[in-house]
C-alpha cells in the first residue's frame, strides 16, 4: 500500500501530573491510508477523542510522532498546524459543528475563506461540496433552521470541501436517528472510497462497520484490530436452520 | 409558601443565587463593578474637593473676623442681609432706598452691643515696586497683636507689627525675596519688614500687614471701607438686625455657626437667584450620567442572565413563576450594586482627600477642613445602586419571559425583536425633532425645549437601536469573514449589543450636540470680533497706572523716546502718533464731544483705536487712521487747510463742528463745561466701521484746547512680527517700564478655553466609547467560545481571535457613533438659534438680526464616527488575546 | 422455526408449484437461508395432509402435471386464516434458542483456566468483521437502492443480520465492562481481564451465529 495519509508513531498522551496523572494514550501507533476508512471503537475513558485531536494537530503528543502526509505534525507550530487543519485534514464533531452565525455555505466555506480565498471562489468551492452532500438547495438557510442530520452533512461538506486528504469524524451520528445516521456514513464511504483517508471515531458497533477497519482502544492501548474480509466469505455453510 | 420571614424570604434565594454567579464570573462581576463603581467614586471625590475647597459660614470665620464675635461694616442707610453678607449666592446684603444715608460712627455699635471693645481693620489691593517690577499686593491696616486679631494672619518668622513703620509680609513675598530687615514701599511709605508668615485666606497673591493708620492717608482716601472686629458676648441675629437698621453691615460667628431659619429672612432676599437653572442643569448632567451607566452595564446583566438562563429555565419548567426568575436577575444588580455603591462611595471620598493638595494647587485661597457632606456621598451611592438595579430590569425582564423550550433546547441567541419598539422609537425620534422645532421658534427658554428634545431624541434613538443592529446584519453578505460574523453574532445577541450600542450613540450623541453648540458660539464670536486695528498692525502703548496716592503721572517724553528707541531698533516703518492727552496731572479727565451744528443727534457710536485719547493731533493724515482713497484726500487737504477732521458714522455735510470740552474729576463724578468752540471741519462718513479717534485736528487748532499734547501711541503698520519677535518686543519695553503694552491685531483669537473644551468632549467621547465597546467586546467574546473552538478545528490562525474582536469593536463603535451622530445633530442644530441669534430688536440702532450661526466641527464629527470607531477596534485587536480555545472533549 | 407458514403465505400470493416457491423464498429472503426442494416438498404433503393447501386440480392424479411436469398447489381457505394468523400473532420469546456464544461464555467464567477477556476480544473482532461484510453488501448491489419490493425486503434481512451482529458485540462490550468492575471488586471472579497486550489479529475460529437466533 502507499504511504500513509496519517501516521501515528509510538505516540503518548499524558494529561496532568504527579498524582493526577492520566494517562490518555499510551505509546499507540496508527496508520490511515487513502481510500481508507478505519474506525476507532473502545468505552468512555479509552482514548479515543484524544487520538482523534492529535491526529488533527489540536493537542500535542507527549511523546511520539505524528505525521500527516509525511509531515511531523508537532514541528510545524501553531501557525502550521491551523494552515494543516484548513486545507488537508477535516473535522466534523458530534454536535455544536457549525457556526450559527453564519449560513450553511458560509460555513462550508470556511477553511477556504479563512485560507485567504477570495469570497466568490471560496462560495463556489462550497456549493460544489454542498451538492455532494445533497443540500445545495439549503445553502442559504441558517443552523437554526435546519435539522440535526442536515447540520451534519453541511459539517461534512465543510470537511471535504477543496479535496481534503484526510477526514476525522468523532461520533458524527450521535445525535442522530439510525437512518440519518446511515446516511451521514454513507457520505463519509463515498469520500473515502473517492480518495480521502478516514478515521472514524464511534461507539456504535454497526457505525463502525462501515469502515475497512476497526481499531478497538481501551486505557490508551489498541487491544484488537479487526481488517476487511472478502464478501464471499460471509456466507457459511451451516447458516440456515 | 410559608409566609415567615415575609417576602424577604422569596429573595433569599436569588440572592444567593446572585453572589454565587457573582464570585464565579469574576471577569464580568469586576466590570459591571467598575462600571457602577467608578461614577460614584468620581462624583463622591468632587463632592468632597469641592465642599473642603468652599469655606464658607462657620469655616471662614476666624479668617474673616480672626477672635472677634463680630465684623461690623459701616455702610449707612437701612441695611437688609442674609446670615452671612458674603454669600452672594443667598442674597448677599444690600440698602434699601436710594441714596445711602450716612456712615454710623461706633456709638451706633456700642448703642446696640454695650460697651464692647473693638480694632479696626482696613484692606485694599495696590501696587507695589519689587525690583523691577511692580506686584500686586493686599494691603491691609490691622493690629495682629491684638487678641481679637488672632487668626487673622499666622506668624512664623520674626514678630508682629509694632510700630507704624514696620510690616509683615506672607510667604509669597518672601519667596519672591524679601527678607526679614529688607524694606518695602507702599504707597509714600517705607516699612521695614519684621515678621513673615501665612494670611489666612490668600494664597498666592502677596500681602502686607502693617499698624493701622501707617500706610497715611492716601490708602484711607484709596479705602475707605473700614472694619470693626468686635469682641464682647456673642452677636445674635436680634443684634444683627437692630444694627442692620442703624446702617451696619454685620457679619457675626454666633450667626453663621446658628442661621436663622428662612422665614425670619427680609423678603427682599430672594433666594431664587439662579439656583433654579443651576439645579435644572445639574438634572440634565445626572440624567445623562444614569443613561449611560444603565448603558454601559446593561450588557454584563444581560450575559449573566443568560448564563443562568439554562437554570431558569429548569426553574421555569418545573414551576417556577416568572417573577422568581425575574428576581435572580435583579439579585445579581443588588448584589453588585451595592458592593460597587459602597466601594465606589468610600474610595471617593479617600480619593477626594487624596487629591485636596493638587486641587489647592490651583486655588488662590486656602481650602477649609477636611469637609465631607455625607449626605451627598450617600445619594450618590444610591445613584449607583439605581443604575445597578436599572441595567438589570431589562435582562430581568426577558429572563423571565424567555423561551423555555429553546433554552432547554440548546438553542443560543435571542428571540426575534419586537416590532412595538421601534415603533415607538421612531415616534419618539420625531417628538424629538418637533420639540427642537419649537424650541427654536420660542424666544426665551427655548432652550430648555432644546434639552428635553435631546433627551426625547436619545432615549427614541435607544429604542430604534435593535432594528439597526438587525438591518446591519442583514446587509453583512458582503463583508469580509470576521466582519461578516461579528455583525451577524451581534445581531443573534440582542440584549449584550443593543446595550453597547445605545451607550456608544448616546454618548456621541451628546458630544456632537455639545461640539455643534461650541463650535457655532465660536463662530459667532469670530463673526462678530471686530478687530481693533487693521490685521497685521501694531501699536505699542504707554497707559501709566495709578499708585495710591493720587492720579497717574503722565508718561515723560523720556519714557517715549526710550520706548521709541526700541521699537525703531526691532521694526522699521514705525509712526509715533500725537494726541491730547485724556488725563490731566491734577488728576481730572477730559471728554471732547464732536456736534454738527444744528443737529443734536450723536456722529459716532463708538470708535476706539487703542490709542490713549481721542483725538489725533497731526498736519498730515497718519497712517493709523485708516483713511483711502476719496476719504483720504479729503482728510489730507482738510489737515493741510488747518480744519479739523471728523468721523462719522452718519452722513455729515457741514463745514463746522461744535467742539465742546468736558472735563471730569477723578472719581468720575461731577462733570463741568470747561470751553466750547467752534472749527472749520471735514466730515468723513465712515459707514459701519470704527474710527481710531473722534477727530484728526491740526496742531493750530489743537492749541486752542490749551490741554497738552504727547504721544498717543506708536503706530506699527505692518510690522511682520511672529509670536517670538512680538515677545521680544514685549520684554524689552517691559524692562523700560511696567506700564508698556505691545498690541499686534491677529484677527480673531479663538480663546484657550474653546479648544479645551472642544479636546476635553473629544477626549470624555472617547473613553464612553472605549468603554462601551471594550464592555460589548468582552462579554462577545466569552460568549463566542465554542464558535472560537469551531473556528480553531477548522483552522483558522491563532490571530483569527483577534480579528474577531477588533470587528465586535468596529460594529458596535461604528454603528453607533454613526447613529449618535446623526441623532445628536437635531438638538445641535436646534440649539444655535437660542445661542447665536440676536434678533434685530436686541441689537439697539444697528437693525438688522445676526444669526443664527451654525458651525458644525466636521473635523470632531468624522473623528467620532471613522477614526475613533476605527482606532478602539485597533486597541480592542491589539489587546485581545491571540489564542483560540481548544476543542476539549471528554471521553 | 419449520418454513410452513412462509409457504403458505407465499402460496396466498398466488398458486405455485414446489421449485417456484423455493425460487420466490429465496429470492425475497436474499438467499440468507437456502432451502433445497426437498425440504420444500415435504412441507408442503404436510400441510396438504393438514388440509392448508391442494393441488390445483384437485380431481385426481390425472391432470397433475402441466407442461414441465409440475404439482401445482394452492392455498385452501384454512390456509389463509393460518396465514392471517400467523401475519397478526407477534413472534413469541418464550422459548429462547440455545446461543453458543451464551453458553461458551456462561462456561469460561465459571470453568478454571480460561482466559475470558481474550476470548471475549477475539469474538468481538469476528463478528465485527461479519458485520463489516455484511455493511458491505448493503452499500452495494440491490440492498443499496432497492427499487423494488424484492429489494426493499433483502435490505430489511440483511439489516436484521446488522442488528443481531452489533447486539452480539454490544453485549460482548457490556460482558467485558461488568467482569473487569467484579475483578476490581475483588468478588469471586478469579481471572479474564487483566490489561491485555496488543494483539493484532486473530487465530482461533470465531463462531459467527447469524441469524440464529431466529
Amino acid at each position: 500500500m502507499s504511504a500513509p495519509v496519517l501516521h501515528l508513531d509510538g505516540v503518548t498522551r499524558i494529561h496532568g501530573e504527579g498524582d493526577t496523572e492520566v494517562h490518555a494514550l499510551r505509546c499507540v501507533s496508527f496508520r490511515a491510508h487513502a481510500g481508507e476508512l478505519v474506525a476507532v471503537m473502545g468505552p468512555s475513558g479509552s482514548g479515543k477523542s484524544t487520538l482523534l485531536t492529535l491526529a488533527g494537530g489540536l493537542d500535542q503528543p507527549t511523546r511520539g510522532t505524528v505525521r500527516i502526509e509525511g509531515e511531523d505534525v508537532g514541528a510545524l507550530g501553531n501557525a502550521g498546524r491551523a494552515r494543516m487543519r484548513r486545507t488537508s485534514v477535516g473535522y466534523v464533531f458530534q454536535a455544536f459543528n457549525l457556526i450559527p452565525a453564519l449560513t450553511a455555505v458560509e460555513n462550508v466555506a470556511l477553511p477556504r475563506e479563512l485560507d485567504g480565498e477570495k469570497s466568490r471562489a471560496a462560495r463556489r468551492l462550497a456549493m460544489a461540496a454542498l451538492e455532494e452532500v445533497g443540500i445545495v438547495d439549503l445553502a442559504d438557510r441558517f443552523p437554526d433552521t435546519m435539522s440535526g442530520g442536515q447540520q451534519q452533512r453541511v459539517a461534512i461538506a465543510r470537511a471535504v470541501v477543496g479535496e481534503r486528504r484526510l477526514i476525522l469524524a468523532d461520533e458524527p451520528t450521535g445525535a442522530l436517528d439510525t437512518d440519518t445516521g446511515e446516511e451521514i456514513l454513507r457520505l463519509l464511504r463515498a469520500r473515502c472510497d473517492a480518495g480521502a483517508a478516514g478515521v472514524l471515531v464511534t461507539h456504535e458497533a454497526r457505525h463502525a462497520a462501515w469502515a475497512d477497519r476497526v481499531v478497538f482502544l481501551r486505557d490508551g492501548v489498541v487491544v484488537d484490530e479487526s481488517g476487511a474480509d472478502p464478501v464471499d466469505d460471509l456466507l457459511a455453510p451451516e447458516v440456515a436452520r | 409558601m410559608s409566609r415567615s420571614g415575609g417576602w424577604l424570604a422569596g429573595w433569599r434565594p436569588a440572592l444567593k443565587l446572585a453572589r454565587r454567579d457573582a464570585l464565579r464570573a469574576r471577569g464580568r462581576s469586576l466590570l459591571v463593578l467598575l462600571m457602577i463603581a467608578l461614577p460614584v467614586l468620581a462624583v463622591s471625590a468632587a463632592a468632597v474637593v469641592q465642599a473642603t475647597a468652599d469655606v464658607s459660614g462657620i469655616e471662614g470665620a476666624d479668617r474673616r473676623m480672626g477672635a472677634a464675635e463680630a465684623r461690623v461694616r459701616p455702610v449707612g442707610g437701612a441695611v437688609f442681609q442674609s446670615p452671612d453678607p458674603e454669600d452672594y449666592g443667598a442674597g448677599g446684603w444690600g440698602t434699601e432706598g436710594e441714596s445711602a444715608g450716612p456712615v454710623p460712627s461706633y456709638d451706633a455699635v456700642t448703642a446696640v452691643l454695650g460697651d464692647v471693645r473693638a480694632i479696626t481693620l482696613r484692606e485694599g489691593w495696590t501696587e507695589i515696586p519689587l525690583g523691577e517690577r511692580r506686584v500686586s499686593v493686599n494691603a491691609r491696616e490691622v493690629d495682629l497683636r491684638d487678641p481679637l486679631a488672632a487668626g487673622l494672619f499666622t506668624i512664623t518668622a520674626g514678630r508682629a507689627a509694632a510700630a507704624a513703620d514696620e510690616a509683615v509680609v506672607n510667604d509669597v513675598l518672601v519667596e519672591r525675596g524679601v527678607a526679614l530687615g529688607d524694606t518695602v514701599t507702599v504707597g509714600d511709605r517705607e516699612l521695614e519688614v519684621v515678621g513673615s508668615g501665612v494670611h489666612a485666606t490668600i494664597r498666592d497673591t502677596a500681602t502686607v500687614d502693617v499698624l493701622p493708620d501707617a500706610l497715611g492717608p492716601a490708602f484711607a482716601d484709596y479705602t475707605p471701607d473700614v472694619d470693626w472686629l468686635v469682641g464682647g458676648d456673642a452677636v445674635m441675629w436680634s443684634d444683627v438686625l437692630a444694627l442692620n437698621r442703624s446702617g451696619l453691615l454685620v457679619t457675626s460667628r454666633a450667626v453663621l455657626a446658628d442661621p436663622p431659619p428662612v422665614h425670619e429672612m427680609a423678603e427682599q432676599m430672594g433666594y431664587d437667584t439662579g439656583y433654579g437653572d443651576a439645579l435644572a442643569i445639574i438634572a440634565l448632567v445626572v440624567t445623562m450620567a444614569l443613561l449611560e451607566v444603565v448603558l454601559l452595564a446593561g450588557p454584563a446583566f444581560a450575559v449573566s442572565a443568560r448564563r443562568q438562563a439554562r437554570s431558569l429555565a429548569l426553574m421555569a419548567a418545573t414551576g417556577g413563576t416568572p417573577r422568581q426568575a425575574r428576581r435572580v436577575v435583579l439579585a445579581s444588580g443588588i448584589v453588585l450594586g451595592s458592593l460597587a455603591a459602597l466601594a465606589g462611595a468610600v474610595l471617593g471620598v479617600v480619593v477626594g482627600w487624596a487629591l485636596l493638595p493638587l486641587a489647592q494647587r490651583w486655588s488662590g485661597e486656602w481650602f477649609g477642613p477636611l469637609d465631607v457632606d455625607w449626605r451627598i456621598v450617600a445619594v450618590v451611592a444610591a445613584f449607583g445602586l439605581l443604575s445597578a438595579l436599572l441595567a438589570a430590569v431589562v435582562p430581568a425582564h426577558i429572563a423571565s419571559r424567555q423561551d423555555v423550550v429553546a433554552v432547554l433546547a440548546g438553542r443560543r441567541g435571542d428571540r426575534p425583536p419586537s416590532a412595538r419598539t421601534p415603533v415607538l422609537g421612531v415616534l419618539l425620534l420625531v417628538a424629538g425633532v418637533a420639540l427642537s422645532a419649537y424650541g427654536v421658534s420660542a424666544s426665551t427658554s427655548g432652550h430648555w425645549f432644546i434639552a428635553i428634545a435631546a433627551i426625547v431624541s436619545v432615549l427614541g434613538m435607544i429604542l430604534v437601536v435593535p432594528v439597526v443592529v438587525a438591518l446591519v446584519a442583514r446587509l453583512a453578505r458582503r463583508l469580509p469573514l470576521a466582519l461578516r460574523y461579528a455583525a451577524r453574532d451581534a445581531a443573534r445577541h440582542r440584549t449584550r449589543t443593543v446595550p453597547a450600542v445605545a451607550a456608544v450613540a448616546a454618548t456621541v450623541a451628546g458630544v456632537v450636540t455639545l461640539g455643534i453648540a461650541v463650535s457655532s458660539d465660536e463662530a459667532q464670536s469670530e463673526a462678530s470680533y471686530s478687530p481693533s486695528l487693521p490685521l497685521g498692525a501694531a501699536m505699542v502703548n504707554v497707559f501709566p497706572s495709578a499708585p495710591m496716592n493720587g492720579s497717574p503721572e503722565p508718561v515723560s517724553a523720556a519714557t517715549w523716546d526710550e520706548v521709541g528707541a526700541a521699537v525703531r531698533a526691532r521694526v522699521d516703518d514705525v509712526e509715533v502718533v500725537r494726541g491730547v492727552q485724556q488725563q490731566a496731572s491734577d488728576g481730572s479727565y477730559l471728554s471732547v464731544d464732536f456736534r454738527e451744528p444744528g443737529d443734536r443727534t450723536p456722529l459716532l457710536e463708538y470708535w476706539g483705536g487703542r490709542l490713549d485719547g481721542s483725538l489725533v493731533v497731526a498736519d498730515t493724515v497718519p497712517g493709523v487712521a485708516g483713511l483711502e482713497g476719496e476719504a483720504l484726500d479729503a482728510a489730507e487737504s482738510a489737515l493741510a487747510a488747518g480744519s479739523a477732521v471728523v468721523f462719522a458714522q452718519r452722513p455729515a455735510d457741514a463745514d463746522t463742528v461744535r467742539v465742546r470740552l468736558d472735563s471730569y474729576d477723578e472719581t468720575g463724578d461731577g462733570g463741568s463745561t470747561v470751553r466750547r468752540l467752534a472749527w472749520p471741519a471735514t466730515y468723513v462718513d465712515v459707514g459701519g466701521d470704527t474710527p481710531v479717534v473722534q477727530a484728526l485736528v491740526p496742531t493750530d487748532l489743537a492749541a486752542e484746547l490749551d490741554h497738552p499734547v504727547g504721544t498717543a501711541g506708536i503706530y506699527l503698520p505692518d510690522p511682520g512680527l511672529d509670536e517670538d519677535a512680538q515677545t521680544d518686543l514685549d520684554e524689552a519695553l517691559g524692562g523700560i517700564t511696567a506700564d508698556a503694552s505691545l498690541y499686534v491685531e491677529r484677527g480673531y483669537q479663538a480663546p484657550d478655553e474653546v479648544v479645551v473644551v472642544q479636546l476635553v468632549l473629544a477626549a470624555l467621547g472617547g473613553v464612553l466609547m472605549l468603554g462601551g465597546t471594550l464592555t460589548a467586546t468582552f462579554l462577545a467574546l466569552s460568549d463566542a467560545r465554542p464558535d472560537l473552538a469551531t473556528l480553531a478545528a477548522v483552522g483558522a490562525a491563532p490571530r483569527t481571535r483577534r480579528g474577531i474582536a477588533a470587528s465586535y469593536a468596529l460594529v458596535v463603535g461604528f454603528v453607533g457613533a454613526l447613529l449618535g451622530a446623526v441623532v445628536g445633530f437635531i438638538p445641535g442644530i436646534a440649539i444655535t438659534w437660542p445661542l447665536t441669534y440676536i434678533p434685530a430688536d436686541q441689537l439697539g440702532s444697528s437693525g438688522e438680526a445676526t444669526g443664527p450661526y451654525l458651525d458644525v466641527p466636521w473635523l470632531l464629527v468624522l473623528g467620532l464616527v471613522v477614526a475613533l470607531p476605527l482606532v478602539t477596534a485597533a486597541v480592542v485587536g491589539l489587546t485581545a488575546r491571540s489564542r483560540l480555545p481548544l476543542v476539549t472533549r471528554l471521553d | 422455526m419449520s418454513i410452513r407458514q412462509a409457504m403458505l403465505a407465499l402460496l396466498e400470493d398466488g398458486p405455485m408449484y414446489g421449485y417456484q416457491l423455493r425460487a420466490e423464498f429465496e429470492q425475497r429472503t436474499g438467499s440468507t437461508w437456502p432451502l433445497n426442494v426437498g425440504q420444500v416438498y415435504t412441507t408442503l404433503s404436510r400441510l396438504e395432509r393438514d388440509g392448508l393447501v391442494e393441488q390445483v386440480d384437485g380431481e385426481g392424479a390425472d391432470h397433475a402435471a402441466d407442461e414441465g411436469g409440475h404439482v401445482i398447489y394452492r392455498v385452501t381457505q384454512a390456509g389463509r386464516v393460518e396465514v392471517s394468523e400467523w401475519f397478526t400473532t407477534p413472534v413469541p420469546r418464550t422459548q429462547p434458542p440455545r446461543d453458543e456464544l451464551a453458553i461458551k461464555l456462561a462456561l469460561a467464567v465459571t470453568v478454571s483456566g480460561v482466559d475470558v477477556g481474550t476470548l471475549i476480544q477475539r469474538q468481538r473482532s469476528a463478528t465485527m468483521a461479519a458485520l463489516q461484510d455484511y455493511t458491505r453488501l448493503k452499500r452495494s448491489g440491490r440492498a443499496a437502492q432497492p427499487d423494488q419490493p424484492e429489494d426493499l425486503a433483502w435490505s430489511l434481512v440483511l439489516d436484521a443480520l446488522v442488528f443481531d451482529a452489533e447486539a452480539e458485540i454490544r453485549w460482548l462490550d457490556h460482558c467485558e465492562a461488568r467482569l473487569r468492575r467484579a475483578a476490581v471488586d475483588g468478588s469471586g471472579v478469579r481471572r479474564g481481564t487483566a490489561a491485555p497486550d496488543v494483539a493484532a489479529g486473530s487465530t482461533t475460529t470465531p463462531t459467527t451465529t447469524p441469524g440464529s437466533a431466529r
